[in-house]
């Protein structure tokens, strides 16, 4: 179930993640440990509810993303950037939007191809960032 | 840009966001205090999901209503949130407006009755 709620996190912006991602995991395991011991029906509907809370909760993070106010200093502003490494970011933002789609549409065994595809892209992203030496 | 803020100051609060301003007004509280209290204020009916939660918490940063507040007890890593001054007015104005609201609605209600 953790790993699952982790799984779907993914589905948020970047800068949803880097901002919020643990601490939404620490809240949601604090939540699940206490449903837990209040029967499988409960269980089951706080499931459900966490579920489609993140899915909306993404859906909505994407359509009001804002830039970050506050860039990572280490990195280069993002028009100093290499070709190769912006190109890699953009594959993992596509791929993102792409599984967001999906799943928005019930598509599941599209959201699993894309899912695959995007840790690879993200993969890629992190060999990029270490050729030219960017960290974050 | 004065004539939005205008707008956002008299735009009515969502639910999640009115309980949340209502939860922080008389202390700091994290995302897990947050959901408790939120539960108890609303008498068991509201039982927030995480992505709702932090979704207004964006939201309410982003607008400068709430701050991330440091706790002196850091044995577990726990963000804080309170009020700002702005969000505190903003909570103030959502509640005079709800209880003119109340005022008129039960005005009416006596009246009818009257009748």
């Amino acid at each position: 179930m953790k790993r699952a709620y982790q799984f779907m996190l993914l589905l948020y912006p970047r800068g949803h993640r880097d901002r919020f991602a643990e601490e939404m995991a620490g809240v949601f395991e604090e939540a699940r440990n206490e449903r837990h011991y209040q029967g499988w029906v409960w269980y089951v509907r706080f499931a459900v509810s966490e579920m489609t809370g993140l899915i909306g909760g993404a859906a909505e993070a994407w359509v009001h993303r804002q830039p970050s106010p506050e860039p990572l200093e280490a990195e280069p502003p993002a028009c100093e950037l290499p070709q190769e490494l912006a190109e890699a970011q953009q594959r993992v933002d596509r791929n993102v939007a792409a599984m967001v789609q999906a799943i928005a549409n019930h598509q599941f065994e599209r959201a699993r191809v894309l899912s695959g595809e995007e840790r690879r892209a993200r993969d890629t992203l992190q060999l990029v960032r270490q050729k030219y030496g960017v960290t974050g | 840009m004065r004539h939005v803020e205008r707008q956002a100051e008299t735009k009515p609060l969502t639910e999640p966001v009115l309980l949340i301003l209502t939860s922080l007004a008389n202390q700091p509280r994290h995302g897990y205090a947050l959901l408790k209290d939120i539960e108890g204020l609303s008498g068991g009916r509201v039982r927030m999901s995480t992505g709702t939660l932090f979704g207004a918490l964006r939201r309410l940063l982003e607008d400068g209503w709430i701050e991330p507040f440091e706790q002196v007890d850091t044995s577990r890593q726990k963000q804080a949130y309170r009020l700002t001054t702005v969000g505190r007015r903003q909570l103030q104005v959502e509640l005079d407006r709800m209880r003119q609201l109340t005022r008129a609605g039960f005005a009416r209600l006596r009246a009818s009755e009257a009748v």
